[in-house]
């Protein structure tokens, strides 16, 4: 048979049945001629011909199935037969795949997020020799993970870890205003040294990178565009590269612009060189590092070498924390960059499994009590001839059918949750650009979809292979009491897993509960504020900054409605900058210590409503050629002066310390326990700061100018621009922030998962319910007669609804108890995530337990309200 | 040691008939070794269709529909160079089942 023609075969079952049932009459007619050739008569001879042949049909089948080809369209046909089923039991099919759907949808959202985060590669050439430096710390206070460095630090890896490519950057991009023509303009700045771009393998589509001698310190200035940057602002000029832009006040030379797409760890518009030294921001660990492994250098080799480079470093910092050992080791940059990310996406990857498992139980107690259903079809099926491997692979088949439906719904599902999902990520949240659904998250919906197919299909395929011919056709099956406890076992399973889901949840929730009402320290409402980039070589002069200060404090006040206004170089809620003060007082004498420190206006306490608690507050006679002073907060006075007053004592070199105020919120930098907690912070008068600091800090913050308003102004927003344009016009406010949206952005990794992990547990208790509900309902359907009979003989309805209620209500309570159990064990592994609430916490085990009772209760008595319509005279007549 | 199965003893039938017919339909085929075994053997015809829709897939025969001499339609199965070489093999294998076979009827 030629190729073409069992290829045509494929597509007409009809005429190849056609040409198998010629071939056989042909047989007969020949049979016949010959019998009448041989004397019989026409009748006789047909009736010979006939007897001879036997069951043509099975015949004819048996020869259709020896065509390999056809074997093929056999699976057609059993694929049709299936849709068929599935469009003749709607209720069945609507229930199966919107399950699934929901299921492989969380599924496939949830994963499409851990690929990105850990299974894509960086969009870099040879991602596989990219790397980021982690450090390990043993004894002490132990740590293991990503690692910044200072300026010696990089100065023994450039030079002495031959193995590696190595560069830093600034590791986040910061604020600055570009002045193009009469436009200013705020920008996302990345700093990066000389070869930066080299271990990311991007060269700029023209000129080029920054060169080593750029790198220097007070080197040439000179900038690289990202492409975006090029187009939008300098309309694709060619002729750019060369010329100078006026960048954070003073003229770069714009070096490089990179092509379109090209993206680096710091995503910024623009680029400039890092210039990194020892001094400065180079005396503390401020530097992030990249590396590119050489051609012919290992991993190990350059373990080895960097920390024999770091090896003084290493032991100076032995000394400063006694019995306190560090090694530093590469990670490809991929974990760098997701290293704390990683154990949350597992953990949601983890959810979105145990979905997946209560959606399996609730699918297979359905595809079971369909079994049941169809046993009588399938003994007709089997005495009619077919194989029990026929209808195995029937059943199969269905499932299969069902599962890749559900699994395309759950595609669509799983794309809306992930767009959802995004939208509620804060932009620079995830260390990757995009979110795709690739051909690597299609590969993991349809595995998924195949295996929940097995998984559901598993326990009705094995029941069928007990089908007892005789049994099944003569009487309505009644299902077995081993089936029973077979679905009141996978229903306790699944109440299992949502309890396990819930209280994971309920605890989440409560930590964020706990953060959002701690005492802020300072009053919120009515507290508008703004920023904006002073990192501009004019206000590297304290005078000209004073002068910004003092006359845009000033015309803010006069905002109609405005009760007062201030600037601080932080806020409540943000992270502050990290400085040391040495102490002069007590056991801690002479000790160097780690502080919170910011700059304010006289006035930054009034307006945020931070009370004073000793001493005074700053005020305008606090200036650069007065005695320097400061202010502590509550922590500092406690930590440090251990109750004493602290007013009058002096810090560092004669810096008087002349008030003490109460703790704010802030997210934590020294020492994170928690997202928010109260540190130890120094104040001190923006007036009074240096110009180097005055030069660093605005590198790294960009200050808040705050008002409060008596209620809500109307442009209040423009107001504020048009008063810090009164002072300085070039100066545009990078964005407008209330309270509660910088709360907001602090708590957004508690947000996200508590959005998750709650969507997720109400999905598991849906299931749960769903799956209770159809339990009682099905006992309800296939025991109406003998409910009846049970009434007829005396019971009362109420009894019988117990009876069957009973039957899904013990399920769940078993799950209840199997659940309390497990979450013992499991929820310890929350204690990291969670903030102000205990693992084993009343309140959120209390409200797991109401919540699965009430559902439970609600599922499996809706069903049984059914036993007060049944009739017994009628069941008993249906016999 | 060769294939003892007696299924393979229908394809050698079917085969051997075709080399020495050169084309035949199935009912000639039932015919033919009906005659040619002096009514010993009879193929049925649940079996022999079967059997001859394997083996062409197998490529051991190739068929085409052609007229009787008495004019009606029937599907012509003859031998392909690859059925050929396969008869030789089954006649070999046949050859040593029955002197096994034999070889043990006669030590009982």
């Amino acid at each position: 048979m030629s190729l073409i023609r069992r290829i045509s075969n494929l597509f007409s079952r009809a005429r190849v049945d056609r040409e198998i049932d010629d071939e056989l009459g042909s047989h007969i007619e020949l049979r016949i001629e010959d019998n009448i050739s041989a004397g019989m008569t026409a009748g006789e001879a047909r009736r010979d011909a006939l007897l001879r042949f036997g069951n043509r049909a099975s015949t004819k089948e048996k020869v259709a199935g020896m065509d390999a080809a056809l074997a093929l369209d056999s699976l057609w046909s059993d694929i049709r037969f299936a849709l068929r089923q599935m469009v003749r039991n709607p209720g069945f099919t609507v229930t199966v795949i919107f399950t699934l759907a929901l299921s492989i949808g969380a599924n496939t959202a949830i994963f499409s997020i851990v690929n990105a985060l850990m299974l894509k590669s960086l969009p870099y050439p040879q991602p596989e020799r990219m790397g980021a430096i982690f450090a390990r710390i043993t004894g002490g206070d132990p740590f293991d993970g990503p690692t910044w460095i200072d300026g010696s630090q990089w100065e023994g890896l450039r030079d002495n870890v031959p193995s590696l490519i190595s560069a830093v950057s600034s590791g986040m991009a910061s604020g600055v205003n570009l002045q193009a023509g009469q436009r200013i303009q705020y920008l996302h700045a990345g700093r990066i040294s000389a070869h930066y771009l080299d271990v990311l393998g991007i060269h700029p589509a023209a000129g080029r990178n920054f060169t080593e001698t750029e790198d220097l310190p007070h080197g040439p200035k000179s900038a690289i565009l990202s492409y975006g940057l090029w187009r939008t602002t300098f309309g694709a000029d060619r002729n750019l590269l060369g010329q100078s832009i006026l960048l954070k006040g003073e003229p770069y030379t714009v070096v490089g612009i990179l092509s379109e797409g090209a993206t680096t760890p710091l995503n910024a518009d623009i680029y400039t060189a890092l210039q990194p030294s020892r001094n400065g921001e180079g005396g503390g660990t401020n530097y992030a590092v990249i590396t590119r492994l050489k051609d012919g250098a290992t991993w190990q080799q350059a373990d080895a070498e960097l920390n024999r480079a770091w090896a003084a470093w290493a032991e100076g910092r032995a000394k400063r924390h006694p019995g306190s050992q560090v090694t530093y080791y590469s990670v490809s940059l991929k974990q760098g960059q997701s290293a704390e990310l990683r154990p949350k996406a597992l953990v949601l990857m983890l959810a979105a499994g145990f979905i997946l498992l209560i959606a399996c139980a609730n699918l297979a107690g359905l595809t079971l009590v369909r079994m049941v259903r169809r046993a009588s079809e399938v003994a007709t099926r089997l005495a009619l001839g077919a194989s029990r491997w026929q209808i195995q692979k029937q059943l199969w088949l269905e499932n299969l059918v069902l599962a890749l439906a559900g699994g395309l719904a759950g595609l669509g599902v799983g794309f809306a949750a992930l767009h959802g999902l995004l939208s509620l990520i804060p932009e620079g949240f995830l260390p990757v650009s995009n979110v795709p659904l690739d051909g690597r998250v299609l590969a993991f919906t349809l595995l998924v979809s195949v295996m929940t197919s097995v998984l559901f299909g598993m326990l009705p395929a094995f029941a069928t292979r007990k089908v007892d011919l005789r049994s099944s056709m003569a009487s309505r099956a009644v299902a077995g009491g081993d089936r029973l406890r077979l679905r009141q076992a996978m229903i306790a399973g699944e109440v299992a897993l949502t309890v396990v889901l819930l209280a994971g949840a309920g605890l989440l929730i409560r930590t964020l509960v706990h953060l959002q009402t701690l005492p802020p320290g300072f009053n919120a409402a009515g507290v508008m504020t703004a920023k904006a980039s002073l990192d501009d070589v004019r206000y590297h002069d304290p005078a000209v900054f004073n002068k910004l200060l003092d006359s845009s404090i000033f015309a803010m006040k006069r905002i109609p409605g405005v009760a007062n206004a201030a600037v601080g170089l932080t806020l409540p809620y943000e992270r502050a900058l990290n400085d040391s003060v040495t102490l002069h007082d007590g056991q801690e004498a002479g000790q160097e210590v780690g502080t919170d420190e910011v700059y304010v206006s006289p006035g930054y306490f009034d307006t945020l409503q931070i009370p004073l608690l000793q001493g005074r507050d700053f005020s305008g006679a606090d200036r650069p050629n007065t005695q320097p002073v400061a202010i502590v907060n509550r922590t500092f006075a406690q930590k440090f002066f251990h109750g004493a007053n602290p007013v009058g004592r002096t810090l560092n070199k004669g810096l008087v310390i002349v008030g003490v105020v109460g703790d704010i919120q802030l997210s934590s930098g020294l020492n994170p326990v928690a997202p928010l907690e109260s540190e130890e912070t120094i104040y001190v008068p923006a007036a009074q700061m240096n110009p180097q600091m005055l030069t660093l800090v605005h590198v790294w913050f960009q200050p808040s100018w705050i008002v409060r308003t008596a209620g809500p102004v109307e442009g209040l927003t423009a107001e504020m621009q048009r008063a810090l344009a009164s002072a300085d016009p070039g100066l545009p406010f990078s964005g407008f922030y209330s309270m509660n949206e910088l709360q907001a952005e602090t708590l957004s990794t508690q947000r996200i998962e508590v959005a998750l992990l709650s969507a997720m547990a109400g999905l598991a208790l849906l299931l749960s319910t769903v799956g209770i509900f159809a339990l009682v309902a099905n006992m309800v359907a296939q025991r109406a007669r003998e409910i009846g009979i049970r009434i007829a003989l005396g019971s009362t309805v109420r009894q019988a609804m117990v009876h069957v209620a009973g039957t899904g209500v013990r399920a769940s309570a078993v799950g209840l108890v199997l659940g309390l159990v497990l979450c013992m064990g499991a929820l310890r592994a929350m204690r990291s995530v969670l903030y102000g609430v205990d693992v084993y916490d009343t309140t959120t085990i209390v409200s797991v337990v109401l919540a699965l009772a009430a559902v439970t209760l609600l599922a499996a008595s809706i069903p049984v309200l059914r036993i007060a319509r049944i009739n017994p005279a009628t069941t008993l007549r249906d016999e | 040691m060769a294939k003892n199965d007696l299924q393979g003893t229908l394809d050698l039938l079917v085969l051997k008939t075709l080399s020495q017919t050169g084309r035949l339909h199935g009912y000639g085929i039932v015919v033919h070794i009906q005659r040619a075994s002096d009514e010993l053997l009879s193929v049925e015809e649940g079996s022999l269709y079967p059997a001859l829709h394997r083996m062409e897939q197998s490529g051991w025969i190739a068929s085409e529909w052609a007229l009787t001499e008495t004019n009606r339609r029937a599907k012509y199965y003859r031998l392909s160079p690859a059925g050929r070489k396969h008869l030789l093999e089954t006649e070999k294998d046949f050859e040593s089942l029955v002197k096994g076979v034999r070889a043990i009827l006669r030590y009982a």
